[in-house]
């Protein structure tokens, strides 16, 4: 799409740049403008900070950027991050395939409210979601003596790191499965169980391979929110080194401790995940186009009609 | 006439032919509610425990006035940027070619996957008084790290993607024919900008501004870095709360968390009308 | 098997997409459901699938209610107008979705799923086409795959959602013509949805007329056709000219003609519709006087529009005569002639225009 769009500038240029009578001058001189001011922004805001990231880490050579990953506690950290992902990724998963199934193939009342609903953590500030599990969790929260009672920890632990990621990263899934099994339609479905197929089947072989490149879309920005979050975490997190340090809250301590290499190279880390997700959406995005149209505001599409 | 009434499944005499409606909508609901819909609910009836008086005391101090005052003034004139900026970007990557533009159309969305803490520590190693830009800026005057300016750079930074993704399918979808239309018409490129290309862009611009403010009101990890923090004067809202928790006042961290999640559900619902509105005159493509 | 459906009904929010329908479906039956779009056929045809239920009345499947009965184990072959192939598979793989999802106990063998698919492709005549993907088939190409992946489950009943609707005409007379013949061969029941009145005329053994939810008429082809019981279907099947009924002193006239004869004209403002080919054109005394405005040659047959005295303010005739009565005769673009006619069906006032 891009690609066909690309050829279309200003229309009165094309029509004079191709009768060759004179050079298309001002309208070229303003395209070229633009394009730099554009760049110029782009620059400033992207290029730079992902290059300063890569500077600084290597600021005092290729050794000090090893020593300082291979830190015993940078390994913790990385550890405890994958560790979070991996348990964080498979809940939304199974909550973003059943919730687009529920919406995409069924039509009830207050489905649109559902569909807001499931936005709500995008318009939550990532400390409050952090706050809401230390005010359910925490020492004086409502369930804080009961779970003193009994020795069990959520917050300043594992379990809450994973609840305030699974709070940011909710809507992930769900929000890129929701469109694309809407487009989908239901024909497919209804021809595999009129030739006999149960649900289960159904879902199987006839949904899953339809959806597979939207599904992985969504895993991949879902899994980059996860490793990356830094607010919400950093709340429930207590900051315990080594055993409750992710990488972006190591990468906090770091800086603070004024170890800005080691930050750096850290962070580095974090930046070449972020550089591995663009490149894996990019190539999802080549493989399917109408999905950059769903990554991020909701466009309903119209469904297709029937007599 | 007789049926093997066994053999049927409830939800198809419900009126439900494809199977499992109720296994997925009573999970999304149980899950939403778990993760999603009681704790968010807790955070309220916590503040109502309050008393009104007590969470009008704590909402209304200076300091907290200050942090919410620049918290959603940073996000505006971030947002404000963006939409100026996201315009200009969506624009060349649509209609021009030139070279990389694939890469620079990839590179758009960096800020959505870049972890906030690295966008942080980035934005202040560039514009701290001794880095690569703060060291340009410095002659004439200028200090971005450690003030207000830092806060506004780093909420443009993680709102950046915003207006240009929403901008860029309904330029895309522009149909080529009618600024074609308007040129046979005599109208000038800039009148056929105006004119024709402005008013089908609006409504994603102003989506495009307001998914970018409701994400620059919250953030967090990017502003305390580059903000400098001090009280009064670069202290942003969800630092506040943190600040709050960290002495253990859960009331007034609560306090100031529901006034946000007030401020940014309300945000929401304009951005479903707005989106609402949008679909029901352009017919959703 | 029979079908029969008793009283079904079928909203969707305040609109009734089929009322009280009663139908009966002989076993071996290949019926036509007719109607213009919005008419409830597709509903009705969906309702017998169960991929909808209905809110009022009874599905019976050889006598026994199957109202609810899962559309999985209905045993039904349903064709979606748009195929529904599944993409991700070959369209062998498509053909044999059916018999892989068995259960265990049920499945056939791999050799045999792999016969009987190879058999069903030659049927629909794309042996060739087995490991090819729905995308790079042509439309009447997926519509046989979809045919023969309908096909393999040994369904008891065929159904089709406008199975032609989305084939360029040549291909769509061909498929006619091979659906009417398979059926003939096989013997399963199977309804159809169509549109096109010419196609339910050329394929069926029974065409439904369907209107706004309910059933108009039912017939073998050519009764519904000549004998249709509402100007709705007289309008639906076929062109038709529209003559308001004129009562002078009495008697009832289409123009000048005195049709009192005939007992249903009694009644002022009813109204007569005459197919094209109803219609005499002659040179001689008597009749209609006319002018003919246009002369069109359609292959075998010539039609003629003709401006009847005194029918200025309505739109002119339109008359159709064989070729051989045309190359004998030669009418000219402005000639005099005189008109009859020799079929009518007179129909009360104030019937709908749709």
């Amino acid at each position: 799409m891009i690609g066909s769009a690309a050829d279309t500038t200003d229309t009165t240029a094309e029509l004079r740049a191709r009768r060759g009578r004179r050079p298309a001058g001002s309208a070229a001189l303003a395209r070229l403008l633009l394009i730099v001011l554009a760049l110029g922004f782009l620059t400033l805001f992207v290029a730079l900070p992902l290059i300063v990231v890569f500077v600084q880490s290597l600021a005092k050579g290729f050794g000090a950027y090893l020593a300082a990953i291979s830190n015993p506690m940078a390994w913790s950290a990385i550890k405890l991050t994958l560790l979070v992902a991996l348990i964080a990724v498979p809940l939304n998963v199974v909550f973003g395939l059943t919730a687009a199934w529920a919406i995409a193939k069924f039509e009830f009342r207050g489905k649109s409210t559902l569909i807001t609903l499931i936005d709500l953590p995008f318009a939550v500030s990532p400390v409050i979601a952090g706050l809401v599990f230390i005010l359910l969790f925490g020492a004086h929260g409502w369930f804080g003596p009961f779970l003193q009672a009994h020795n069990l920890r959520i917050v300043f632990a594992l379990p809450g790191i994973v609840l305030a990621t699974v709070f940011v990263t909710f809507p992930f899934v769900a929000r890129e499965l929701i469109p694309v099994m809407q487009a989908q339609g239901k024909d497919d479905e209804e021809t595999a169980l009129s030739l006999g197929a149960t649900g289960w089947q159904t879902f199987l072989r006839v949904t899953l391979p339809n959806i597979r490149w939207g599904l992985l879309y969504g895993i991949l920005l879902c899994n980059a929110r996860a490793m990356g979050e830094f607010g919400a975490v950093s709340v429930v997190s207590g900051h315990i080194r080594g055993l409750t340090n992710t990488m972006p809250l190591h990468v906090e301590i770091l800086y603070n401790e004024y170890n800005y290499t080691a930050a750096f190279a850290v962070a580095s880390l974090l930046a070449l995940l972020a550089l591995a997700t663009l490149a894996g959406k990019s190539i999802l995005e080549w493989r399917q186009p109408e999905l950059r149209r769903t990554a991020l505001p909701r466009r309903d599409r119209g469904r297709r009609a029937k007599t | 006439m007789a049926t093997p009434v066994a053999a049927i499944n409830p939800g198809v005499r419900a009126g439900r032919v494809i199977p499992g409606f109720g296994l997925t909508l009573g999970f999304t609901m149980l899950y939403l509610s778990l993760i999603v819909l009681i704790p968010l609910s807790a955070t309220f009836i916590r503040s109502f425990g309050l008393g009104w008086g007590h969470f009008w005391a704590v909402v209304s101090t200076p300091r907290v006035l200050a942090s919410l005052r620049l918290s959603f003034g940073a996000a505006a004139i971030a947002a404000t940027i963006n939409a100026a900026f996201g315009l200009l970007v969506a624009w060349v990557l649509v209609r021009y070619t030139f070279p990389f533009r694939r890469l620079v159309d990839a590179m758009v969305d960096l800020p959505f996957a870049l972890p906030t803490a690295v966008a942080g520590i980035a934005l202040t190693a560039l514009y701290a008084p001794n880095g690569w830009l703060g060291q340009l800026l410095r002659p004439w005057g200028i200090q971005v790290a450690f003030t207000p300016l830092g806060v506004v750079v780093a909420l443009t930074f993680i709102g950046l993607p915003f207006v240009v993704r929403t901008l860029q399918p309904v330029l895309e979808d522009l149909d080529k024919e009618v600024e074609q239309a308007a040129a046979t018409l005599g109208a000038t490129a800039r009148q056929t900008f105006l004119w024709v290309i402005m008013p089908a862009l609006w409504p994603a611009l102003l989506t495009g501004f307001a998914l970018a403010f409701a994400r620059a009101v919250g953030e967090y990890g990017s502003v305390i870095f580059i903000a400098g923090n001090m009280p009064m004067k670069s202290e942003i809202a969800p630092l506040l709360i943190v600040t709050e928790l960290e002495q253990y006042d859960y009331a007034g961290a609560t306090a100031i968390a529901v006034v946000m999640l007030v401020l940014s559900f309300l945000l929401m619902l304009g951005i479903n009308a707005l989106q609402a509105w949008t679909l029901s005159r352009h017919g959703g493509r | 098997m029979s079908i029969a459906l008793r009283g079904i009904g079928k909203r969707f929010g305040e609109f009734a997409a089929v009322e009280n329908i009663d139908l009966d479906v002989p076993s071996g039956a290949l019926l036509a459901l007719l109607g213009p779009s919005g008419c409830g056929k597709t509903t009705l045809l969906r309702i017998i699938a169960g991929l909808e239920i209905p809110d009022a009345g009874q599905v019976l499947f050889d006598g026994r209610d199957a109202t609810f009965r899962p559309v999985r184990e209905r045993k039904v072959g349903f064709v979606f107008q748009h195929y529904a192939l599944f993409s991700h598979m070959t369209v062998f793989e498509n053909v044999a979705f059916g018999l892989k999802v068995k259960p265990r106990a049920e499945r056939p063998p791999g050799a045999l799923i792999s016969r009987k698919v190879e058999s069903l492709l030659e049927l629909v005549q794309l042996e060739w086409a087995g490991g090819r993907y729905p995308a790079q088939l042509s439309g009447g190409q997926r519509q046989r795959v979809a045919l023969a992946r309908a096909l393999a489950v040994d369904p008891d009943v065929l159904l089709l959602d406008e199975p032609f609707g989305a084939l360029d005409t040549q291909v769509r007379h061909e498929l006619r013509r091979w659906l009417r013949r398979l059926h003939d061969e096989l013997h399963f029941t199977s309804i159809f949805v169509t549109h096109d009145q010419q196609e339910a005329i050329e394929v069926a053994d029974t065409i439904v007329v369907l209107n706004r939810g309910r059933i108009e008429q039912l017939g073998v082809p050519g009764e519904v056709y000549d004998l249709p019981t509402s100007a709705f279907v007289h309008r639906f099947l076929g062109q038709v000219n529209e003559v308001a009924v004129q009562m002078r002193e009495g008697r009832a006239h289409l123009g000048p003609i005195d049709i009192s004869a005939d007992a249903a004209a009694s009644t002022a403002g009813s109204i007569a519709l005459i197919r094209p080919h109803e219609i005499d054109v002659g040179r001689g005394a008597g009749g209609w006087p006319a002018t003919v405005l246009t002369v069109r040659v359609i292959g075998p047959v010539v039609r003629l529009e003709l401006q009847a005295e005194g029918r200025k303010a309505h739109p002119p005739l339109e008359a159709e005569i064989s070729r051989e009565r045309h190359e004998a005769e030669r009418f000219g673009v402005g000639e005099a002639v005189n008109l009859k006619f020799r079929r009518w069906q007179i129909y009360p006032a104030g019937i709908p225009a749709d």
